[in-house]
């Protein structure tokens, strides 16, 4: 695997992934001050918690090893670097486009917890952004540890602080304000929202709500007045009387997490398909065969991973957390996949859902397009089991995709194990959503789709959802796909 | 060392300016009510309210008289 750059920002260092190895690259300037943080009571405590991803120090023979590979060579001449860590690696990467409003809140707590605690050792946090998080399931866990540096105990601003507004606060009230998806915000703005952006959507009454006047309004008046060019403004202006500050700074936290907390995105009752559950059209003894059909699936090939596509509120993917798998499941839409986290959460299943399309999976991001790749280059291949479960005929009929395309899809995101449910033409689903254009999918049957089938996969079996114009498959991954 | 380089706003930094220096003052409000709590405690004999432990000094950096 070539080497990817997710983080180079930060003068401090920089973060590759080479061999399936996250290493941090640790500038020598800033050796002493990261190897002080670690030994940190606060650093340890959540290391052991797992919310700060864990660390090693590489010996000098196995940095020797890396200055020798030909892809580092350009990360060593770029920075002096003092010494090289690797961390644990997070089963799959997911970036704040692809998560919930209830995730991105949920990683605004982590980072108010932990510049908190740090606050107490004497350090904090030099930035404050999603992208300093990955979820490992439905937990957030702060990757980034370069983010901490020692802070002057008389400082009482908290310099990341617009950042954090930037990044948790304003895409929160945006969400929920506007109805503004995450996606929206973070595939077209790396840094979130500026007040002055929202400040333009406000009507008059709006600039005036209490949240709004805080997080925007004030915000946006002050930069009006303020002169651009006055540099003192950015100088750290420090306090004699070191308890002040930490008072501050504390109140400071404990506010914003106020604010985190006000901002909870609205459970919504009726979005398109997050009553799913209640109202799809089979019967108990369909949806128990159906659910027996997946139970045995998983229970035969025992897949690590798997990618539930399309999981709605994700009650396969909790079958497959319970039978023992690192599941993402994939949903279009934002609302039913707040409602798998929150299920997740309170079950704690190894669940990370996430909010993408397949048909336009999320893509590509950041600089040369390479800090974030997109959802299909992370998921190619990364799983042992895919469940594609009434989901055919959304791809078929809204999407236009052929068959034969999605199922070649699927065989390059599983290398084991597909689980997918056909759809007849004639199944009332099918026909809600062609609207009339019944004509352009004559002749689908499932004589026709395990005909496509067999181009990828062996079919281990099939099964007919009784009452139903519905059929299970459970497919092997023909060797050499 | 400082290797801050993330963007610390305009209004925002003004805005988190002006707030802090109103909790700085709530702060000298605590103290006092502290300082008076403790003189009655010292005359009841009580044992004094501890000021929370501030973060541990950094020798290598000078503190600057209080700006504000």
């Amino acid at each position: 695997m070539p080497s990817s750059a997710p983080s180079f920002r930060d003068p401090a260092g920089c973060c590759h992934v080479f061999n399936h190895r996250v290493l941090r690259f640790v500038a020598a300037a800033a050796l002493a001050e990261f190897e002080d943080f670690l030994q940190t009571a606060s650093a340890n405590k959540f290391i052991a918690e797992r919310k700060l991803v864990a660390t090693r120090r590489l010996a000098e023979n196995e940095t020797a090893e890396l200055r020798a590979v030909s892809e580092l060579k350009p990360v060593f001449a770029a920075l002096d670097v003092g010494a090289v860590f690797e961390h644990g690696r997070i089963s799959f990467a997911s970036h704040p486009h692809e998560w919930s409003p209830e995730m991105l809140r949920e990683a605004g707590r982590l980072t108010l917890d932990l510049a908190r605690a740090a606050l107490a050792d004497g350090f904090g946090l030099k930035d404050a952004t999603p992208h300093n998080i990955l979820f490992r399931g439905h937990e957030p866990v702060f990757v980034d540890l370069l983010s901490f540096e020692r802070r002057h105990p008389g400082d009482a601003i908290w310099k990341p602080y617009a950042q954090f507004v930037r990044t948790f606060l304003l895409p929160l009230l945006a969400n929920r304000r506007w109805g503004l998806s995450l996606a929206e915000i973070f595939t077209t703005r790396r840094d979130g929202l500026q007040p002055e952006e929202i400040y333009r959507w406000c009507g008059p009454l709006e600039k005036f709500r209490p949240r709004t006047l805080s997080l925007v309004s004030i915000p946006t008046w002050l930069s009006r007045k303020a002169d651009p060019d006055e540099q003192k403004i950015y100088q750290s202006q420090l306090l004699a009387d070191p308890e002040k500050a930490q008072f501050i700074l504390e109140s400071l936290f404990n506010r914003l997490e106020r604010q985190l907390r006000a901002l909870a995105p609205a459970v919504r009752k009726n979005s398109t398909w997050s009553g799913y559950m209640t109202t799809h059209s089979y019967d108990d003894p369909a949806f128990a065969a159906k659910e027996k059909f997946v139970a045995e699936a998983l229970a035969e090939f025992k897949p690590a991973r798997v990618l539930d596509a399309g999981a709605n509120t994700g009650h396969f993917s909790a079958l497959a957390a319970q039978a023992g798998a690192a599941v993402v499941a994939a949903d279009l839409d934002a609302a039913c996949v707040g409602q798998i986290w929150r299920r997740a959460r309170e079950k704690n299943l190894d669940i990370l859902p996430l909010a993408v399309d397949l048909a336009r999976p999320s893509p590509a991001l950041g600089w040369r397009n390479r800090e974030q790749p997109s959802f299909l280059e992370r998921a190619t291949g990364a799983f042992d089991g895919v469940l594609m479960l009434a989901l055919i005929h959304h791809l078929l009929v809204t999407e236009r995709i052929a068959l034969e395309e999605i199922l070649r899809l699927a065989a390059e995101l599983t290398n084991q194990l597909l689980v997918i449910e056909f759809v007849e033409p004639n199944d009332a689903m099918f026909r809600r959503l062609t609207r009339g254009r019944d004509h352009l999918h004559v002749g689908l049957n499932a004589a026709v789709f395990e005909r496509a089938c067999t181009a990828h996969f062996e079919i281990v079996r099939s099964r007919a959802l009784p009452g139903t114009q519905r059929r299970m498959y459970c497919l092997k991954r023909k060797a050499g796909q | 060392m400082i290797l801050a380089y993330v963007d610390p706003g305009l209004g925002a930094l003004v805005w988190q300016t002006v707030i802090s220096a109103f909790v700085g003052l709530l702060f000298y409000l605590k103290k006092t009510r502290r300082w008076i709590v403790n003189f009655f405690r010292k005359i009841f004999g009580s044992r004094p309210i501890e000021p929370k432990t501030p973060p541990p000094v950094v020798e290598s950096v000078e503190i600057k008289p209080d700006a504000r």
